[in-house]
């Protein structure tokens, strides 16, 4: 090959990588989320998100800019969350669980204080039950609206074998207990437990934190006493877990069983299972995946109480509600005040209630009755409503830093990689700020 | 300037005068210029020697990925050290890694030499076999973590074999299923290459050895085996750095679990980043797997001779 030939080619090669280049990093600058007629709204992906759908489509029948829901699936949308909050990516409107969970965006100076669109419409805040508004206000600043709903924890039972083997929903501990003992002697694991996904291991230390040792313990303990872990208090909250777990309440194979991929609600659905404790979204992800049994033979009661413990039997645990925060670098403010208002509409509540949800407005009493199972948002209603404590879970509690080391303690404990000693240094060990 | 040009041309001709090996004669046959890996060389420093330096720089800062970030000095290497979870995610790196090379190797070997061969049914069982290396990581995954669920999968019918089906919640069964699924998808990729391999070794080094009245497994020890050296060499760097690097397998399948117990370094690495959102952390952990994965390659490359690019056809 000759000199001459060769240099035209050379043009042509290193001219071509040039504008690739550039058109690669031109990419990025042109799919700015924030930016052209749209709005950004990202939402936890599930069964949830039929309600949503039909709020948007609402909401863009009438508005000259439109809304675009996104939605990130599964346990890791807080991280996906905080990987793009800070980028060109970021929605304009994201879901979030309040308080710990958005205070880091707060204090990065990302999310605009909502007082200026409630000084507008005061419907935002007034609509709203004010304790669940209250748990977004961030240094005196609102920066979320309640949406979805309220979620207590719950124990979901599968009534028809509760009846098979003459049982009845369990109100104490020692009910509970007995009912593990009779269901194991059956062959039927008696509580189905999503162990690999890890958080709905710790709805149990939630629960039995709260009935034997008091709601106190774990706020103090979030606040930065890390003392509490190490009380009596604390030591009989483990044991009674611990007795419970070494009676076979939970099989042996919890570690290969997920939510998220539906294992442990099939199990509760086609009675392998008698009970599973979990956030009510239970309902909607039955009423998705299992229609015939959320109908027939879907049950639930409070967690039994505890006798000498220092949490009231009334006391629930679960996520406070649901969220949406306003990113400060929207470029459409009163667009997403007017989405926002949705929130407390007749049609919101009505199709929150419809798949199950319990949404946390002023309305919600008055619509009970039109849900698709009037008892069951009764039950929940009437729960919320008389609860002297509701304790926020603890992986929302703690800031996310501590996230990870809580739940490989909890799944330890569970599967006995760790005593009741090994756990208060875990949880000792958290970081609180 | 002129000093730098006189270096500079010294420093090329030495280039030149080692490039010219004893019998590796190559005056007349110009070199193709530089210019032809310009494009190539411009991709992989912007997507591979640049995102480097930045981990590099990333590792000596803490960084939360929403403010800015902050020098600090060697605190993160510091606490990794003092890390007994890094420490262990190293030794399961490594100890997956091992497994997965000593459990695919041979399978491969044996493959590939069985697909090497002509007949019309092995070029269709050979397709078939390929499909595992087309699907991601993550279907693999999902499939897997379906087909094994204790309660609705395979263990509950083979109660004999999976007890409890407890397989995610023990260690020693939580790799065994890692191990075996990172076999089921990357073992095809292998056999290809010594699928390959095998064919292109000489009839005539058969035909010779039949005729001095050797049998299938001694030309298979004799011939077969020591003609695949490179791509055994070849195919074994392939898996090292992919089991180093594996981390898909490990988030769907275990999440590291149970507690830290299949924690490998490049799991750690994203729960350190995206999970703690603690990127200085996460970035000396990447900056340490690079290292190590160079090392354990020189050390390949220097031991099997591989850097020398012997051919398998000398003596012939």
């Amino acid at each position: 090959m000759t000199r001459r030939n060769r240099l035209p080619r050379i043009a042509a090669v290193g001219g071509l990588a040039l504008t690739m280049a550039l058109s690669l990093s031109a990419c990025g600058g042109n799919d700015s989320a924030s930016g052209g007629d749209k709005i950004h709204v990202l939402v936890y992906g599930d069964a949830t998100n039929k309600v949503e759908k039909q709020l948007v489509a609402t909401f863009n029948k009438t508005s000259k800019v439109k809304v675009v829901l996104d939605t990130i699936p599964g346990a890791d949308y807080q991280a996906k969350l905080q990987t793009i909050i800070n980028s060109k990516q970021a929605p304009d409107v994201f879901f979030n669980w309040g308080g710990g969970s958005i205070k880091p965006f707060v204090d990065a100076g990302l999310l605009l204080p909502l007082d200026d669109f409630i000084a507008k419409d005061p419907g935002l805040k007034d609509n709203f039950l004010p304790s669940v508004f209250n748990s977004t206000v961030v240094d005196g600043k609102s920066y979320g609206v309640p949406m979805r709903g309220t979620q207590p924890v719950l124990m979901f039972n599968n009534s028809k074998v509760l009846k098979e083997n003459g049982l009845a929903a369990p109100k104490t501990w020692d009910e509970l207990l007995n009912a593990v003992k009779v269901l194991k002697s059956k062959g039927v694991t008696p509580i189905a437990l999503g162990g690999g996904d890890k958080w709905p291991t710790l709805m149990w230390f939630e629960y039995l934190f709260d009935r034997v040792a008091g709601p106190e313990l774990v706020q103090s303990a979030v606040k930065g006493d890390k003392d509490v872990w190490a009380t009596d208090g604390s030591k009989d909250a483990l044991n009674k877990l611990k007795e419970l777990i070494d009676a076979g309440a939970f099989g042996t194979n919890f570690d290969s069983v997920k939510f998220t991929d539906g294992g442990s609600p099939t199990l509760l659905a086609t009675g392998k299972a008698a009970f599973e404790l979990m956030g009510s979204w239970e309902y909607s992800t039955l009423q998705d995946s299992q229609p015939d049994f959320a109908k027939t033979d879907l049950d639930y009661s409070a967690f039994p109480s505890i006798d000498g413990g220092k949490g009231a039997p009334t006391d629930i645990v679960g996520n406070t509600n649901n969220f949406y925060s306003v990113l400060k670098k929207t470029k459409h403010p009163e667009e997403v005040a007017e989405f926002l208002k949705l929130m407390y509409s007749d049609q919101f509540v009505k199709a929150q209630l419809s798949i199950g949800n319990l949404p946390t407005t002023t309305n919600t009493e008055a619509q009970l009755d039109t849900a698709a199972n009037p008892d069951y948002v009764h039950f929940q209603y009437d729960l919320v409503k008389n609860a002297p404590s509701f304790q926020l879970s603890w992986d929302q509690a703690y800031p996310q830093t501590a996230g990870t080391a809580l739940s490989t303690a909890v799944q330890q404990f569970f599967n006995g990689g760790i005593d009741v000693d090994g756990f208060i240094k875990a949880m000792q060990g958290l970081p609180t700020s | 300037m002129t000093t730098t040009a006189t270096a500079v041309s010294a420093a090329s001709k030495g280039v030149q005068r080692s490039g010219r090996g004893p019998g590796r004669s190559h005056e007349g046959a110009s070199r193709p210029g530089f210019a032809w890996a310009a494009p190539a060389a411009f991709f992989f420093g912007l997507f591979a020697i640049v995102p480097l330096l930045l981990v590099v720089v990333l590792s000596f800062a803490s960084w939360d990925g929403l403010s800015d970030p902050e020098f600090a000095g060697l605190d993160n290497w510091k606490k990794l050290f003092d890390d007994p979870i890094m420490i262990k995610s190293l030794w399961l790196s490594l100890l997956l890694t091992f497994l997965g090379v000593v459990v695919q190797t041979p399978l491969s070997i044996l493959l590939g030499v069985w697909a090497a061969g002509h007949q019309r049914n092995r070029a269709v069982l050979s397709a078939i076999y390929f499909v595992p290396l087309l699907l991601s990581a993550t279907a693999v995954s999902v499939l897997w973590r379906a087909v094994l669920d204790p309660n609705f999968g395979v263990p509950a019918h083979a109660k004999w074999l999976f007890g409890d089906g407890n397989l995610f919640g023990n260690q020693s069964t939580a790799i065994a299923v890692l191990i075996f699924v990172g076999t089921w998808q990357f073992t095809p990729l292998h056999t290809l290459i010594y699928q390959g391999a095998a064919r292109s070794v000489p009839r005539v080094l058969y035909q010779a050895a039949e005729i001095d009245g050797a049998g299938r497994y001694r030309q298979f020890f004799h011939i077969t085996l020591p003609q695949l050296r490179n791509s055994v060499v070849t195919s074994m760097i392939l898996m090292v750095v992919g089991g180093l690097t594996t981390f898909d397998t490990v988030l769907i399948l275990t999440q590291g679990g149970p507690g830290t117990d299949t924690t490998i370094s490049a799991y750690y690495m994203y729960q350190k980043a995206f999970k703690t959102f603690d990127y200085g952390t996460a970035s000396a952990i990447g900056v340490m797997l690079v290292l190590v994965a160079t090392v354990i390659s020189l050390v390949m490359v220097r031991l099997t001779g591989y850097d020398k690019m012997n051919s398998t056809m000398e003596g012939m």
